[in-house]
């Protein structure tokens, strides 16, 4: 972030932060470094996962182009790659190892470094102790090492590259034997042996963060506010939390033993008689780390979108001027999608020799999810329905996010029933199906919290036309490059492989791989309307109003730019968090914090001005 | 209609299906896909109405209104029953496809090994009957190598006349094939598109893999389980023959391990040798 937005910070925390003068001043990189603030520690992931966003959207560029283009020479850039990436110096033509090595890190980058800490660390630290209206989490010191567990992780990730083997190339879920890579000797460090350590530490960070979340939403919720007056991105994060918390140390076991078979060629996921050079110990099963791995992923899918459900659900009431329909019905899919997410990891594993017994099992459980799912849609169209809909920035990715979650949940059906995944497993209607749920989904949210929080985070509108250029480009390309992909899919192409032409069956796929590559090129460069419009906004943009979208939830309360502390009131709640447009009120919002007395009448919420009747009914 | 209908057919992209079961798994799609595309347009038309009708008015005002439980429950149960059967219905072809126990009785069997990058297949040879390998007596595994990656015994009576194949096999048109799949290094997976065949081969285990095909031709084997650099080089071709042809491709192969093994002066220690002669 800019240190001007910082001392912006600073001085916006205004006179009334003098008062407390019981605090000294912190130095400088306690403040803008290793702060404890909470909205500090956001900015920082914020400012931390674009980066990783830009450097993850890189890779993926490349092995778009090898797609398209096989064996073709790298335009622009092509003739200055480092050696190791390409067949000859200069030729610009990429290697099969380093296409390998590309696909990997491109997964492991934007899952480990862009999406998670962008829902859960960026949204989380920013929204939860302002939306329950309290001064920073419970335990600010650890929530400051679960940010700086990431800039080394990622760094460690990314030295792959000084290593003789390269990053990591066993996919970004690195299943053994590939991963364990035993042909080269024990104690050797490979980009798998970095990518296991780095993957590890993200874990941690995690941890450290969702026990925070946890203690923070059960323990600080401000004076009057029960957990059903929580908003729902407060329900989301912490539903995530709890998944993250007891999904991750999984994962964390997982990896350590991949750790052990690929450092000191020990034999948890080894099996024996591996026809190999290398010398290491047998009677291990592969399949075991699947189900490790994917008793953690599969929840971490959950993990990547349900903190953006929550924050879409809250976009999507202000910008309607309505009341989200049916609250606790949303909250309960929510906690049935997180229980669900549990008990289906098997599904990614129909074909991978487990007993298909199992398949049954995951397969029906799996389809299950669809339930929850389509109770939220339903919600969410029941939500805008007779409302008034504004059509900002922050509105128009909220409502893209609804849009592609719709076709990404359906084409999720064709996976969860195990025959038909038969044939599209491993091929690129897998890969069209998880980047509408997690660049369709998850980013959209991304985006609309960062257009909507934007103000609150810097204390500057971010520029609107901007905003809605960002969205035009982004979500026409971002349908014109995945679209396509089921295509691909149902032709057969396999993911993951360099040459598509090397195939017969494939050779009529041609001209979609390059329309998509054409495609991704221009989505990529989209995304420069986003830094530009951040960048232009931090400097020229019209100085935020308190409550810019005059909305109902607690962090509208606090100051324009809020310093350390948040709130310069006191904060009491009276309400739920979704009551606009209350009959018997001049405006049509009613904030959390306001006092008044209502009463519901059928599903309605009436303001009441009868000193008599005191009852508050929240929104249910 | 008919035309309009054609421009969200997705199935015409399938690659032609040629196996006994194919044509139920791709029927499954369809009816998943039709279901999909119906909710698709169902949705989509309701949220645009919504948006077009509900647009920003200055002198509109929001709905207040926080739901109703017998709507929550009527898009609950609704969902839940389309759902559930399309969960059973899928159930069913899953069973008969790839339950062990649905294994049909094998008219020709093969072994099959992924390696880094390419596929090996061991046929039983003239007397329809593995010799002792790696497949047929687990203590076998200990004789893989690179050389040997079967594990093959070359003392064995019955594995005489087994003989291999490199990145090619041949299958008799309407029977019923069993492949006995697995891998001598990391995770591949055996991937037939015509014949909708995908099963991960595993170093350590044997899968059972099953198909009938009903159309003669030339088709591709790929692996699509990312397994190195040279995954995406991991392709094998395969015929589909007549009955007749297969049996007269057997004999010939049969004549070309007998006499890989004639010069040889004791034969019993030759079976190594003779299966390296490959197609």
């Amino acid at each position: 972030m800019s240190t001007t937005a910082l001392s912006d910070a600073e001085t916006a925390h205004d006179d009334h932060a003098h008062e407390h003068e019981h605090h000294h001043e912190l130095p400088w990189y306690r403040k803008y470094v290793f702060s404890t603030d909470h909205k500090v520690i956001a900015k920082q992931f914020m400012l931390a996962s674009l980066f990783f966003l830009f450097v993850g959207g890189a890779f993926a560029l490349f092995i778009r182009w090898q797609l398209a283009y096989p064996g073709q020479p790298i335009p622009v850039i092509g003739s200055i790659l480092p050696t190791t990436w390409v067949t000859e110096p200069g030729s610009g033509i990429i290697t099969p190892e380093f296409y390998a090595q590309l696909l990997t890190m491109h997964g492991s980058i934007m899952i480990f470094f862009v999406v998670i800490p962008l829902a859960l660390g960026m949204f989380g630290n920013f929204c939860i102790p302002l939306m329950i209206g309290t001064d920073d989490m419970a335990l600010p010191r650890l929530n400051m090492w679960s940010f700086w567990l990431v800039p080394p992780a990622g760094l460690i990730m990314m030295s792959g590259f000084f290593t003789q083997t390269g990053y990591a190339a066993a996919g970004w879920t690195s299943y053994p034997p590939l991963s364990a890579v035993i042909q080269v000797p024990s104690f050797t460090v490979s980009g798998q042996t970095l990518w296991l350590i780095s993957v590890f530490m993200v874990g941690f960070s995690s941890i450290m963060g969702s026990l925070n979340y946890i203690t923070t939403v059960l323990n600080k919720r401000a004076k009057g506010m029960k957990l059903f007056d929580m908003p729902l991105t407060v329900w989301g994060l912490f539903i995530t939390a709890i998944m993250a918390m007891l999904g991750t140390p999984v994962l964390a076991a997982g990896l350590a033993m991949l750790f052990m078979d690929n450092f000191l060629h020990t034999s948890f996921f080894l099996p024996d008689n591996l026809v190999t050079s290398s010398k290491y110990f047998g009677g291990g099963q592969p399949i075991l780390f699947q189900h490790v791995f994917w008793f953690y992923s599969h929840p971490a899918v959950y993990i990547m979108i349900l903190p953006l459900m929550g924050i879409v659900s809250d976009v999507l009431a202000t910008f309607s001027r309505k009341p989200i329909y049916g609250y606790k019905a949303m909250v309960f899919a929510i906690a049935g999608i997180a229980f669900l997410g549990f008990i289906v990891w098997g599904h990614h594993m129909f074909q991978s020799g487990m007993n298909p017994l199992l398949g049954t099992t995951f397969m029906l459980s799996t389809i299950v999810i669809a339930v929850p799912s389509s109770i939220k849609i339903f919600n969410w169209l029941g939500t805008l329905w007779r409302g008034n809909i504004k059509f900002t920035a922050a509105m128009m990715n909220a409502l893209a996010f609804v849009s592609m979650f719709i076709i990404g949940g359906l084409s999720g059906i064709f996976m969860a029933s195990a025959p038909v995944d038969i044939y599209i497993h491993d091929t690129y209607f897998i890969v069209a199906h998880i980047h509408y749920v997690l660049f369709g989904g998850s980013l959209f949210g991304i985006f609309a919290g960062i257009y909507y929080w934007f103000p609150k985070m810097f204390g500057k509108m971010l520029n609107e036309s901007w905003g809605r250029k960002h969205f035009y480009w982004s979500f026409i390309t971002f349908n014109l490059t995945f679209f396509p992909m089921h295509i691909l899919g149902l032709g057969g192409h396999m993911r993951r492989i360099y040459d598509p032409n090397v195939y017969d069956f494939l050779k009529g796929l041609g001209p979609i791989n390059e329309f998509i590559t054409i495609s991704a090129i221009a989505l990529g460069f989209s995304q420069l309307f986003f830094v530009f419009n951040i960048l232009y906004s931090l400097k020229w943009g019209k100085k935020a109003p308190r409550n810019p979208w005059r909305a109902n939830t607690l962090e509208w309360a606090a100051p324009a730019h809020p310093g350390h502390g948040n709130f310069d009131t006191d904060i009491t709640v009276y309400r739920g968090p979704y009551e606009y447009s209350v009959d018997g009120r001049d405006v049509d919002y009613w904030p959390q914090w306001e006092p008044g007395a209502s009463i519901s009448v059928h599903h309605h919420t009436v303001a009441v001005t009868d000193g008599k009747d005191t009852r508050t009914f929240g929104a249910h | 209609m008919g035309g309009i209908l054609k421009v969200f057919d997705m199935l015409v992209w399938f690659p032609e299906n040629i196996s006994t079961f194919g044509q139920e798994l791709d029927n499954l799609f369809a009816i998943i896909y039709w279901v999909s595309v119906i909710i698709f347009f169902l949705t989509f038309g309701v949220m645009a109405y919504f948006l077009v009708k509900y647009r920003y008015r200055p002198g509109r005002k929001g709905y207040n209104y926080h739901g109703n439980n017998i709507v929550e429950l009527t898009w609950t149960i609704l969902p839940t029953i389309l759902f559930a059967w399309i969960g059973l219905y899928s159930d069913d072809v899953w069973a008969r496809t790839k339950y062990s126990s649905k294994v049909p009785q094998a008219d020709v069997e093969i072994l099959c090994l992924g390696r880094q990058f390419g596929w090996t297949f061991l046929y039983p040879g003239a007397d329809g009957k593995f010799g002792r390998n790696a497949f047929t007596d687990r203590t076998a595994r200990n004789l893989m190598s690179t050389t040997n990656i079967f594990g093959m015994d070359s003392t064995s009576a019955d594995g005489m006349d087994d003989f291999v194949t490199e990145n090619q096999f041949r299958v008799p048109v309407n029977s019923n094939v069993v492949i006995r799949g697995s891998s001598i290094d990391v995770l591949h997976s055996f991937f037939l598109p015509h014949a909708r065949v995908k099963q991960d081969v595993i170093p350590g285990t044997w899968m059972a893999i099953w198909f009938n095909l009903f159309k003669t031709g030339d088709y591709e084997l790929a692996c699509a389980e990312l397994c190195g650099s040279g995954h995406y080089s991991m392709r094998a071709e395969y015929k589909v023959v007549s009955l007749a042809e297969y049996d007269k491709w057997l004999d010939t192969k049969n004549a070309e391990v007998i006499g890989a093994r004639q010069p040889q002066p004791t034969p019993t220690a030759t079976a190594d040798t003779a299966t390296v002669a490959s197609h």
